[in-house]
């Protein structure tokens, strides 16, 4: 399949009667006069680059792809998908920068990064190195980077959990993404020893890559599509082979798997799209179906958690499920942050030239949390989760980590 | 004396424009006037296709020769309105094709390019053609711009010494004797009847001349004969599609700048009807159904609106159909055919042929003047075509890029004249057609705009997806600002081109158009709570 | 997922339903495809401007009385006069409650004007907008009208055409400084939503009531357009207490701030209640059975499906496509539920756009309880709300919001009054 040929399908574009309303709930419209807005680089855009391809403004990698004007969208126009393959169609067909390349493999990165964990996360926290990487690769010397851990999620799995799965009576498939393998294991512990407790075993994909959302926003379509279907076969071998579903725990890589594969990659997942979910929204429909029950301990002390809706999960529509599943955990009181975007954007708050943009974008957001009272923050997106902890005094965590530190 | 000229033309279409450039360049003094705006009549109601005349080829050998060589000398003088897109005629399992070889044989002889594609070939070169095609010949088809073309003759013209009076409507043709020295004329916007002298008075009234000449006795047999066209949302073709078959209804699929045209539906109108052209739902669905074995893509892609035009043939025989009747250009001496000097009209033929045209009526104009001055209307550029478009792009660095491209595309080099010093000019009016403040200012300075429907005219406002649901009170805004007698018309004038616009979408409102109407209602009857408060007549 | 009752469409109507059951202790979800047309608000409720005939109303509640007799199809008529009473003098508090600050009698239309400077008959308006008793009875004999330079969704000479047929003078003033300068680097977002944020910082509010200040010296008022409070409630105070005259705020086109305001502040409110609000999420169909509504399934949420004791269909009409137009029928995407049209393409409008239009009284079907039918039979527990309701010209006859605050109020008791029986 050529992907240089794809666009958004049936016109969608023209659904847009001009209402405007997207551009009200852009972030970074209201915060980055460069970019021209969502209308404008969206469906307005679109049939000014059929007229002629050259009419494609570069500024249109401004869009941190957050879909908020989708979500606001009272026509269904897929606005943020119609930037996106814009992009891919008519913007600059090589992005090799180092920046973008190290940005943009975080597999690659990762597996490189992690046997060295404490010599990398020690050098990238050091202020000439950090200066060092804004000069040589732009990427911002503000930005905090993400510690890696010692020792990947899948080596520790092999070694430690892989063998006692398959024991259990049911069996569900783990999508862990880059952030649970390189930078923080534990996330993955938890939402073992969760299954487990119900009574599910957790399998990993026989090969699992990113999901190729850094990929695709920096510009490396190509990988990016090949990667996806190394996912896709990955995935389709669980669910038809094994009956697997698929559960993930970042909001982003399941947004991907889901959508951008099919509506930015062309890549057809019907057959597997609603067996891929949020562990979440999973643990949310056992629970309801009444096939198993969460035992909790009876006498943990009150937190109160702010829960911040990623943009992803806002276009998912899912944070339903992980509030709901925060709500069922005894002494735990959640407060629900007005949805906006934090401003990172995965990989886009890195860079130099985003950075202001960024943070400018969260800072609302930063101030909700500060005078919330909450003891800390709830969030379904690593990414989320480091703006935050970095932009604010308080401390991000994921719904399961909460979860499984209070079960019986 | 005041009011006189050399030459008086009546009708500001494509071919009284050419006229009028014409003559000013020969060093004749001209008057165009034009009883409503530039290019309203025919020229603004076709498909805006730059014939290669392949379409004639095989029915009207002289009209393809007289195409082709057109459509070359407009590729070069008008290059700003003109775009080489090339045309493919293709051939559907319905079609055969027998007709195909007749075809490229007939283009061959009038000296037009015809190559037959393997039919592979030409679903790779136009994606959106009907992939089930058997065969397509490909042609130096393209599209012109029938608003930017008249447009540039009319600044050229002035450039040169001529008059142009728009809204001023000819009464009456004033005779001396055997002789036609002038015309009264009703100024519509000051209200006042006027009175024009010249030797020679030129009519170029399109199928209104007929009227024109019926003012002083005069009988031209014109047949009026209505197309209806649909304009699509967005540029489905980047080539021209035609059928490859005996021209028939919605077989010519255009893209003419943002969008894609599909037309015409061809039937016969009483000439009292001719100013009251409505869309009936029989010729919509022709036109969706015979334009979707153009292109499929055509049954779902929105329609923005639908028209209708009134070709100005004259009739020779009592076809009907008013097909066959030939396109050729009819320049009638009137001193020759009905004993009445100083008189000509010039009529018949088409956009395409429009400079021709205005080249045989203004060679009489100068024989009766005496004048002996040669054509050079084959080799000046128009304004806006004159400089190459590297120059362009570089004198308008300043505008952002999607702004610099449709300015560009619809001024030419003339562009860089649109200011955009500051982010307040660069500021857009129209979002769908980039518009900006500055190019609207422009168009209000120099283009003889005297409301918004012109105005769309000169700039696209209001062409776009939402047929000015944004944009019509923005520039109505913008020529309100200039004083209260300003304020009040800009504020009619809005409620005039609010109803210019649904006129063209009623006839397909429905889906999306219907919720952009929705829309429009709220926006302009709820919000602005705008009301027409003038009598219901038709819109002129 | 399971609700006591699910609303379909979160606009004015859908929302306001669901704050009505949500005070009453509901659990109640709401699913919205988009944002909603009231983003495109005037900052006025209207109630009854005009009746079918074009005859202007001053009392509404007279003119609802007088449609109960001559336009029984019209929803005021099924809801009925008493009723619309009743629930007409619940609203203003019900708003106030929501954060909507709004003055107003459903006895008595006054005028609120328009960005273009019309006086239009309304209900009810935003406190800090210019509304008069009758038109032309201005609070000024002169008046400066300050705009932002390059704001184009506003029309400062149009407003003072207007105004000048009431001997009211007028003065321009034109504002600009650094901050705008950097928006408009944007070629196409110079708009209020964007110039309100702008305000929401408290040193631009503060030069801005410099600027008007000065502008406005030797002027009675001052009339702004609707580009402050995005973000703060109090941009209005903070501003007026900041010029030594009286400011009034006109609405601008859209994006409306008062709209937003509105729209953010009953969701707020419905949240505050413990609603759930479902934002971007499309409704694909609704499982019947019995005759009832067991379930709807929606885009988002996949294989899990909303279930609820009642539904409420709040899609509203053609723009937010509760109601789809084909050529030759209109259609309700998500239960195929009857509507109201003629068959005939070509009586659906005329070609005056100002005209009274045919298609925009098309609509849903119900029964006298606003209950929605299917192959003519009422669904039992399907409720019809707001624009989608069939019988009303709600631009025309200026009942727009009214129609969906009064039906939503009804179906809401209906809903309750089911519970209790």
């Amino acid at each position: 399949m050529n992907i240089q040929q794809n666009t958004v399908s049936e016109n969608n574009f023209e659904q847009c009667i001009k209402c405007t309303v997207c551009t009200v709930y852009c972030p970074v419209a209201a915060v980055n006069p460069h970019f021209p807005g969502p209308k404008q680089a969206g469906p307005d855009g679109e049939r000014l680059r059929l007229k002629r391809p050259d009419f494609f403004d570069s500024a249109l990698k401004y869009c941190l792809n957050c879909k908020r004007c989708e979500v606001a969208c009272p026509s269904n126009v897929r606005i943020g998908d119609i930037i996106q393959s814009a992009r891919i169609k008519y913007g600059p067909k090589k992005n090799t920068s180092l920046r973008n390349f190290v940005l943009a493999n975080t597999d690659l990165v990762g597996s490189l990064a992690t046997p060295f964990a404490p010599v990398v996360n020690t050098a990238v926290s050091l202020k000439p190195v950090r200066f060092m990487m804004d000069k040589v690769m732009s990427i911002d010397h503000r930005r905090v980077f993400p510690k890696y851990a010692h020792g990947t999620f899948t080596s520790w799995y092999k070694k430690q959990a892989e063998a006692e799965q398959a024991a259990f009576p049911k069996q569900v498939a783990f999508f862990h993404g880059c952030y649970v393998n390189y930078n923080y294991p534990q996330l993955g512990k938890d939402l073992i020893r969760i299954m487990n407790s119900l009574g599910y075993g957790v399998r990993l994909l026989d090969k699992e890559k990113c999901c190729g959302v850094p990929l695709i926003s920096n510009g490396l379509y190509q990988q990016a599509l090949k990667q996806a279907k190394v996912n896709l076969g990955s995935i389709r071998r669980a669910v038809n082979e094994q009956n697997m579903d698929i559960i993930t725990t970042s909001s982003t890589c399941t947004f991907t798997l889901r959508d951008e594969y099919p509506h930015v990659l062309s890549l057809k997942n019907d057959d597997v799209r609603d067996r891929i979910e949020l562990a979440t929204r999973y643990l949310y429909r056992l629970i309801q179906s009444g096939e198993v029950t969460l035992k909790f301990k009876e006498d943990a002390r009150p937190l109160r958690v702010a829960y911040h809706t990623p943009c992803h999960m806002e276009k998912m529509g899912w944070s339903y499920y992980s509030i709901e599943l925060l709500r069922m955990i005894p002494g735990v009181e959640v407060f629900v942050l007005d949805s906006q975007c934090c401003g990172i954007a995965g990989t886009y708050g890195f860079k130099k030239e985003n950075y202001p943009t960024s943070q400018a974008i969260g800072e609302p957001l930063f101030r909700q949390i500060e005078t919330s009272g909450a003891d800390l923050v709830v969030t379904d997106c690593e990414t989320c989760k480091w703006q935050i902890e970095m932009s604010t005094t308080k401390k991000c965590e994921h719904p399961l980590s909460i979860l499984a530190s209070r079960l019986a | 004396m005041e009011n006189t000229y050399d030459v008086i033309i009546i009708g500001g279409g494509a071919t009284g424009a050419g006229v009028a450039r014409d003559c000013s360049l020969r060093g004749i003094k001209a008057l165009l006037l034009e009883r409503s705006d530039i290019s309203t009549g025919a020229t603004g109601r076709n498909h805006g296709l730059l014939h290669s005349g392949a379409r004639y080829a095989v029915t009207d050998g002289e009209s393809a020769e007289e195409c082709i060589r057109e459509n070359m000398i407009l590729r070069k003088i008008a290059a700003h309105c003109v775009e080489e897109t090339d045309g493919l005629f293709i051939s559907l399992p319905e079609d055969g094709l027998e007709y195909q070889s007749v075809f490229v044989e007939a283009c061959r002889r009038a000296g037009i390019r015809a190559e037959v594609l393997d039919p592979e070939e030409a679903k790779r070169l136009e994606p959106a053609a009907n992939p089930a095609l058997i065969g397509a010949v490909r042609v130096p088809d393209g599209a012109v711009d029938p608003f930017r073309l008249t447009s540039s003759n009319i600044l050229d013209a002035k450039a040169h010494g001529a008059e142009i009076r728009t809204y001023t409507e000819v009464k009456e043709l004033i005779r001396e004797q055997d002789r036609i020295v002038g015309v009264k004329a009703y100024d519509h916007r000051a209200h006042r009847e006027e009175t024009f002298y010249a030797q020679v008075v030129v009519n170029a009234g399109g199928i209104w001349g007929h009227g024109i000449a019926a003012k002083v006795g005069i009988t031209i047999n014109m047949l009026p004969a209505k197309g209806a066209l649909l304009i699509f949302g967005h540029r489905v073709n980047q080539m021209v599609l035609n059928r490859c078959r005996k021209p028939a209804d919605a077989d010519i699929l255009v893209p003419g700048d943002t969008i894609s045209l599909i037309g015409t539906t061809s039937s016969k109108v009483p000439y009292d009807q001719i100013d009251n052209m409505v869309i009936t739902p029989e010729e919509v669905d022709i036109l969706l159904r015979e334009g979707e074995k153009l292109s499929p893509q055509l049954a779902y892609t929105r329609i923005l609106r639908a028209y209708a035009g009134v070709r100005p043939l004259v009739a020779s025989d009592d076809d009907p159909s008013g097909r066959t009747v030939s396109r050729g250009i009819v320049l009638l001496d009137h001193a020759q055919r009905d004993g009445l000097e100083g008189f000509i009209t010039i009529t018949g033929g088409k956009l395409m042929t429009y400079r021709l045209m205005a080249e045989w009526a203004t060679d009489l104009v100068c024989r009766k003047l005496g004048i002996h001055q040669s054509c050079r209307t084959a080799e000046l550029p128009l304004p806006g075509s004159v400089e190459s478009r590297e120059e362009v792009e570089k004198k308008n660095r300043r505008k952002p890029v999607a702004q610099r491209r449709s300015a560009i595309s619809r001024h030419g080099d003339l562009a860089a004249r649109i200011a955009d010093r500051n982010s307040i000019q660069n500021s857009l009016v129209c979002e769908c057609e980039e518009v900006s403040i500055g190019e609207v200012e422009y168009a209000l300075e120099n283009l003889s705009v005297n409301n918004l429907v012109d105005l769309r005219r000169r700039t696209r406002v209001g062409m776009g997806t939402c047929q000015g649901e944004l944009c019509a009170c923005r520039a109505a805004g913008l020529m309100g600002k200039k004083d209260p007698v300003c304020a009040k018309k800009a504020k009619a004038d809005l409620v005039s081109f609010l109803n210019e616009r649904w006129k063209g979408m009623a006839p397909i409102a429905w889906g999306d158009t219907l919720r952009e109407s929705e829309y429009t209602t709220w926006v302009y009857e709820s919000v602005c709570g705008l009301s027409d408060e003038t009598e219901k007549t038709t819109v002129q | 997922m399971k609700f006591d009752t699910v609303i379909i469409g979160g606009g004015l109507a859908g929302m306001v339903c669901g704050i009505r059951l949500a005070e009453a202790g509901e659990r109640c979800a709401i699913v919205s495809q988009g944002q909603s047309a009231l983003h495109f608000s005037s900052g006025s409720f209207d109630l009854l401007s005009r009746m079918p005939d074009g005859t202007p109303v001053s009392d509404p509640m007279v003119g609802v009385a007088e449609l109960e007799r001559i336009a029984p199809e019209h929803p005021y008529a099924r809801i009925g006069a008493e009723r619309c009473d009743r629930y007409a003098r619940q609203v203003p508090a019900f708003l106030r409650e929501a954060g909507l600050p709004v003055t107003g009698e459903d006895r008595r239309n006054h005028f609120r004007i328009t960005p273009m400077g019309k006086s239009k008959a309304t209900w009810l308006t935003l406190e800090g907008y210019l509304r008069t008793e009758a038109p032309g009875q201005f609070p000024f004999r002169q008046v400066c009208i300050v705009n932002v330079e390059g704001f184009l969704d506003f029309y400062p000479e149009f407003v003072a055409e207007e105004f000048r047929k009431y001997d009211i003078t007028c003065r321009f003033g034109t504002i600009n400084f650094p901050d705008l300068e950097q928006i408009r680097q944007n070629p196409s977002e110079m708009r209020s939503a964007n110039i309100a944020r702008v305000f929401d910082h408290e040193r631009n509010l503060e030069a801005l009531a410099a600027k008007i200040r000065e502008v406005a010296a030797d002027c009675e008022a001052v009339i702004l357009p609707a580009i402050i409070g995005l973000n703060r409630d109090d941009a209005f105070a903070v501003l007026q207490s900041k010029v030594d005259k009286p400011l009034y705020l006109l609405p601008t086109l859209p994006p409306s701030i008062p709209g937003i305001k509105a729209q953010q502040a009953l969701q707020a409110r419905f949240r505050a209640l413990g609603g759930e609000y479902f934002l971007g999420d499309t409704v694909l169909s609704g499982e019947l059975e019995n005759g009832r509504v067991k379930q709807i399934y929606t885009a988002n949420q996949g294989n899990i499906p909303f279930q609820a004791d009642h539904f409420v269909l709040a899609t509203g009409s053609f723009f937010s496509k509760g109601l789809v137009a084909t050529p030759d029928r209109i259609v309700e995407p998500v239960f195929g539920a009857d509507t109201v049209f003629t068959s005939d393409r070509s009586t659906w409008y005329t070609l005056h756009f100002f005209d009274r239009q045919n298609y925009q009284a098309f609509g849903l079907r119900t029964d006298a309880e606003l209950r929605v039918m299917k192959e003519g039979v009422a669904l039992e527990n399907l409720y019809g709300i707001g624009a989608g309701l069939s019988g009303f010209h709600p631009v025309q006859e200026g009942c727009g919001a009214g129609v969906s605050l009064l039906s939503a109020f009804y179906v809401a008791e209906t809903i309750l009054n089911s519970r209790k029986s």
